[in-house]
């Protein structure tokens, strides 16, 4: 008997194949999602894995890195820093493998093409031969990679991001410089390396342009001799542990990183024992590497929350349509009760229903995910530049995804499935269940309008839970969709805004400590105004954690109006002023949220080893970095210096030479800094587009599957309607006006969710060393409302047609029977 | 109607539920077709109201020829001129019982609110206007269905079994209601019914069988 049921309940469903295919692609659409970002982010993981492993193809990643960019450490000092280490290791930790000094210094490319010479922006490595830590990547099966590492002092490995856009090929010779004129290099090689996986200048998360950023890796006589320095100088140290020492992770508010701050102390110790002073930063503080863990913990993050997402709108979507089944069948399932079916009988049916719907979603996702992680691995490879070449797809992800839809499937059909068995003969065969009292209180609330308007209001909401429901499906498609869309475009709009609007410089250039003068006599040689900038990422204070959080310290010469070439987003308080015995600062509020400090406060920050006292005038929008600001001349008493950059603002006609060129150690061009940014967004809009048209599809099958049960489920009524004489337009205005309400309240709804989403995803995504603003901006705002309203206005017509079809001969027999 | 006829195709062969009914209908009567199930009185119901178009034959209403085969022409044809009850009473659940009286007259363009407590009052309902179909009986349904269809003053009313739903006092004072209504607003009515009892509201009985009239008599040559 069980079997014939099944037969007729798949028979019955078929009839509503439309809806049938509109939940299959949904659980197709939440499986390929799960598959698909999971297998993603374990291929990253493996990559990430690779990259930095300590073996014969692997880079080995260092531990801890110690620098100081205003610096020349001699090597006898860093041999007697090593020495020094090694002797205070303590024994209970895992011993110390490698300890290296290093040569990292910015200058320029002077690249030739068809279109003249071009001064670009580079930083130049110098890595020994036999280097045991952060070593050049030459993964096999990679065509773009190739050659060797430097041996020579004439020899150069050229990063590989950059190869393609510079027609750089193994054998060409290029000149490069660092702040002491320049000189020609041959190109042995072109690799990656594990701290510029993500080709951003540091202090950026924004890559520049393709070609519009250079990093080169020398060997250790190559940077000596381009520098000028001693043989063995260095300005980083690298140390590499044994196995991988816990660090904090920002994202989390445990505290994870006891192993490697044990040793800082010993760290520091011996560095003041050698004279040496610097920053010592772990794998968490470093940005380079930190960013890349946060994109893949971000990735690995978002697999649970869009699959449960989408499982869940599919689940919705199940009830609802079960449920309306159930209603339609209410007749033949008291028939069936009174001819003796048991209860059991009929609820197996309503519970493989589903689980059947799921299985062939399921499967079709499945099958589907694998091209949409190589997609995906696609996607990253063309964002980050860095080839994922294995690439599997872990079988336990699947299970996982595929059960997690499945248990959404089955919870979301036990439900109908109860209720179907709990139909009573007597009510549905007497027809007391058709009997039903409207609303007292809508009455009440539409008895003023026009009748036909009221009787619309009324159908709307007579179904409170269906149409909660929908709304809540309506919403989480709109999360999928707008959350991202939200956060990037606060994002964009706060940072690119800043930079295009409120930014007069043509160029910014780097210097070597004392370097400014050279630039600013170039500057009134060639008419340009100019402008000193500090720029120093070596500010330190303690959160209310008690942990230390490094931060930049930029000073300008103003705040005001024309004050300065960059102007900032005051969005709280006042610019700081000249006040003695006060060193007044403004600070990002990512800052200011996450150390819960407020404008008008005093703290204590350390600078360069020196601790000072601060008062924070203002807070300040649109830094994805931790930044302090301070006045120019009030920094510079500070940090001993000038400037690290001068803005130029040049006049018509005059462009970067070569002589300004050798003077800087790098120059950044504004328009390319916004090149970059935009064809980065560019990238992401693709993304994006891709993951809002996934929520529009969503909210597009809700809102038909709503409107299709609605009709079919007024077929009563509308044909009453019909029958007494009402035109089509008539109904269709009603239709209309039902349509837009739910389109109305379905896209406030949506708003209010993207708008939680987008504030969920950032406080989720924002560290210490990123903070992502959410700013609601209107016009994303009303486009989500707009799409909303549009697709139930959509969906009139098809209710029309469903009107215009309605056998009214069949209906009356039906309504007279 | 002259030779009207109403043949549908079927994987049986051709059923001709209506097969050449010749009949006029005078202003102000009251028409009750008889006829066992699948006799075609449903189908000439349909035809009449315009929900079903002949296949072939003519109906003429009022000196013009019904529209046929254009679902709008038709709806507007209903909506001008006919009036229907049906066995059910089909009225809208969220409306209260004025309003689907007050839907009925906005429909068709003549809004009147006096005139639908009148006809509530007509039918003897007017306490219970505010009140909701789900919470009045069968009976008193009926009673607002049949306001409800002569809220516009059609010129033909219709019913389908309309008390067919109903226990016999009930059904009494319902075609009661509708006798006392259509004589007061002079509108004339067809009634399909299977129940010989109610002949005593009519004014003229029609006998169909295989979609043909097979007696066509006044209450008074009935009655002699």
């Amino acid at each position: 008997m069980s079997a014939l049921l099944n037969k007729r309940l798949a028979r019955s469903l078929w009839r509503m194949k439309l809806r049938l295919f509109a939940v299959i692609s949904m659980v197709f659409v939440g499986v390929f999602a799960g598959v698909t970002f999971g297998g993603y982010a374990a291929n990253l993981e493996t990559m990430y894995d690779t990259i930095y492993e300590d073996s014969e193809t692997g880079t080995n990643l260092a531990d801890l890195w110690i620098d100081n960019q205003s610096t020349v450490w001699s090597s006898e000092q860093v041999s007697g820093f090593c020495d020094s280490l090694r002797q205070s290791w303590p024994p209970t930790s895992a011993s110390l493998d490698s300890c290296e000094g290093r040569m990292i210094l910015k200058g320029a490319l002077f690249h030739s093409n068809e279109t003249g010479e071009h001064i670009i922006n580079s930083v130049w490595h110098g890595i020994p031969e036999n280097a045991d830590i952060d070593r050049t990547w030459f993964p096999e099966g990679n065509s773009t990679v190739g050659g060797r590492v430097a041996q020579s002092s004439n020899e150069i490995v050229i990063d590989a991001h950059v190869t393609s856009a510079l027609s750089i090929e193994i054998g060409d010779e290029v000149r490069i410089g660092a702040g002491n004129g320049s000189q020609n290099f041959t190109v042995v090689g072109i690799a990656y390396h594990p701290t510029n996986i993500y080709l951003a200048p540091e202090g950026s998360i924004f890559p520049p342009e393709p070609g519009q950023y250079v990093i080169g890796y020398l060997s250790n006589e190559g940077i000596e001799s381009l520098s000028g320095l001693e043989g063995g100088s260095s300005n980083t140290i690298m140390l590499d542990i044994e196995g991988t020492p816990g660090f904090d992770l920002s994202t989390t508010i445990e505290y994870e990183g006891q192993e490697i701050d044990d040793i800082k102390p010993i760290v520091n110790s011996s560095m003041s024992e050698n004279e040496m002073d610097g920053r010592v930063r772990d794998r968490g503080q470093n940005e380079a590497v930190e960013f890349m863990r946060l994109d893949l913990e971000g990735t690995k993050k978002s697999v649970t929350p869009i699959t449960i997402m989408i499982g869940s709108i599919a689940a919705i979507t199940i009830v609802l349509s079960l449920q309306r089944l159930i209603q339609s069948q209410s007749r033949e399932i008291a028939i069936l009760r009174t001819l003796g079916v048991p209860r059991t009988s009929l609820m197996t049916g309503y519970l493989i229903a589903p689980l059947a719907i799921g299985a062939v979603g399921c499967g079709l996702g499945a099958l589907a995910a694998p091209s949409g992680v190589n997609s995906m691995l696609d996607l990253y490879q063309g964002l980050i530049g860095i080839p994922i070449i294995e690439r599997t797809i872990p079988l336990n992800l699947y299970m996982s995804q595929i059960g997690l839809v499945m248990l959404l499937v089955f919870i979301s059909g036990a439900f109908p499935a109860w209720k179907a068995t709990r139909i009573e003969p007597l009510t549905i065969l007497g027809g007391q269940s058709e009997i039903r009292v409207g609303s007292s209180l809508l009455k009440r609330l539409t008895g003023w309008m026009p009748t036909m308007l009221g009787l619309s209001i009324r159908s709307s909401v007579r179904k409170p839970i269906r149409l909660g429901l929908t709304f809540l499906a309506v919403g989480i498609s709109l999360m999928l969709a707008g959350s991202i869309q939200m956060m990037t475009v606060g994002l964009t709009d706060s940072i690119v805004g800043g930079l295009e609007d409120d930014q007069t410089w043509d160029i910014q250039v780097y210097v070597q400590p004392g370097g400014e003068d050279d630039v600013i006599q170039w500057a009134i040689d060639n008419d340009a105004d100019w402008e000193e900038i500090i720029e120093m990422p070596i500010g330190i204070l303690e959160d209310s954690t008690g942990m230390q959080r490094t931060f930049t310290l930029v000073a300008l010469q103003g705040y005001g109006e024309e004050e300065s070439m960059k102007s900032v987003e005051i969005i709280e308080g006042n610019s700081p002023e000249d006040v003695d015995g006060e060193i007044q600062v403004m600070m990002d509020e990512g800052s200011l949220i996450m150390n819960g400090w407020s404008v008008g406060e005093s703290h204590q920050v350390q600078i360069a080893g020196t601790e000072i006292d601060v008062k924070i005038t203002g807070s300040i929008r649109g830094e994805v970095a931790r930044t302090m600001f301070f006045l120019q001349p009030e920094l510079s008493s500070i940090v001993g210096m000038n400037a690290t950059s001068v803005y130029l603002d040049l006049p018509e006609g005059v462009t970067v030479d070569d002589s300004l060129g050798m003077m800087s150690s790098g120059i950044i061009d504004r328009q390319s800094l916004l090149n970059g940014i935009e064809a980065l967004l560019e990238q992401q809009t693709q993304i994006l587009t891709a993951v809002m048209g996934l929520g529009v599809l969503f909210t597009l099958a809700v809102m038909f599957n709503t409107m299709v049960m609605n009709i079919a489920e007024r077929d009563f009524e509308l044909a009453t309607l019909r029958v007494l004489g009402a035109s089509t337009i008539g109904i269709g205005t009603m239709l209309t006006f039902e349509s837009l309400l739910i389109g109305f309240i379905g896209g406030l709804v949506g708003v209010a969710f993207a708008f939680g989403g987008a504030v969920g995803m950032a406080s989720s995504f924002s560290t210490w060393a990123f903070y992502f603003p959410v700013i609601l901006v209107p016009s994303v705002a009303f486009e989500l409302m707009s799409i909303v309203i549009v697709i139930a206005l959509a969906m009139v017509p098809i209710g029309i047609w469903r009107i215009r079809r309605m056998d009214l001969v069949e209906k009356v027999k039906d309504l007279s029977q | 109607m002259v030779g009207l006829k109403r043949h549908y195709e079927t994987p049986a062969g051709v059923v001709k539920a209506l097969d050449g009914i010749d009949l006029e209908i005078h202003e102000g009567e009251r028409v009750i077709l008889l006829g066992p199930s699948g006799s075609g009185k449903t189908t000439l119901l349909n035809c009449l109201s315009a929900l079903d178009s002949p296949t072939d034959g003519s109906y003429i209403f009022q000196g013009n020829e019904v529209p046929r085969n254009s679902s709008e022409k038709m709806t507007s044809f209903r909506r001008e001129n006919i009036g229907y009850v049906f066995q059910f009473f089909n009225l809208l659940q969220d409306l209260s019982v004025l309003e689907n009286i007050q839907l009925i007259q906005e429909l068709s363009g003549k809004k009147n609110p006096t005139r639908a407590k009148e006809l509530l009052s007509l039918v003897g309902l007017e306490e219970e206007m505010g009140r909701f179909p789900g919470e009045i009986s069968g009976g008193q349904q009926q009673r607002v269905a049949i306001a409800r269809s002569i809220a516009k003053k059609p010129t033909l009313l219709l019913g389908d079994e309309l008390t067919g739903n109903l226990d016999t006092e009930t059904s009494q004072k319902v075609m009661q209601a509708l006798v006392e209504a259509c004589a007061k607003e002079k509108i004339t009515a067809i009634f399909v019914t299977h129940d010989e009892s109610l002949v005593e509201y009519a004014t003229r009985v029609i006998r169909i069988d295989s979609g043909k009239i097979m007696s066509d008599e006044t209450v008074a040559q009935i009655e002699v």
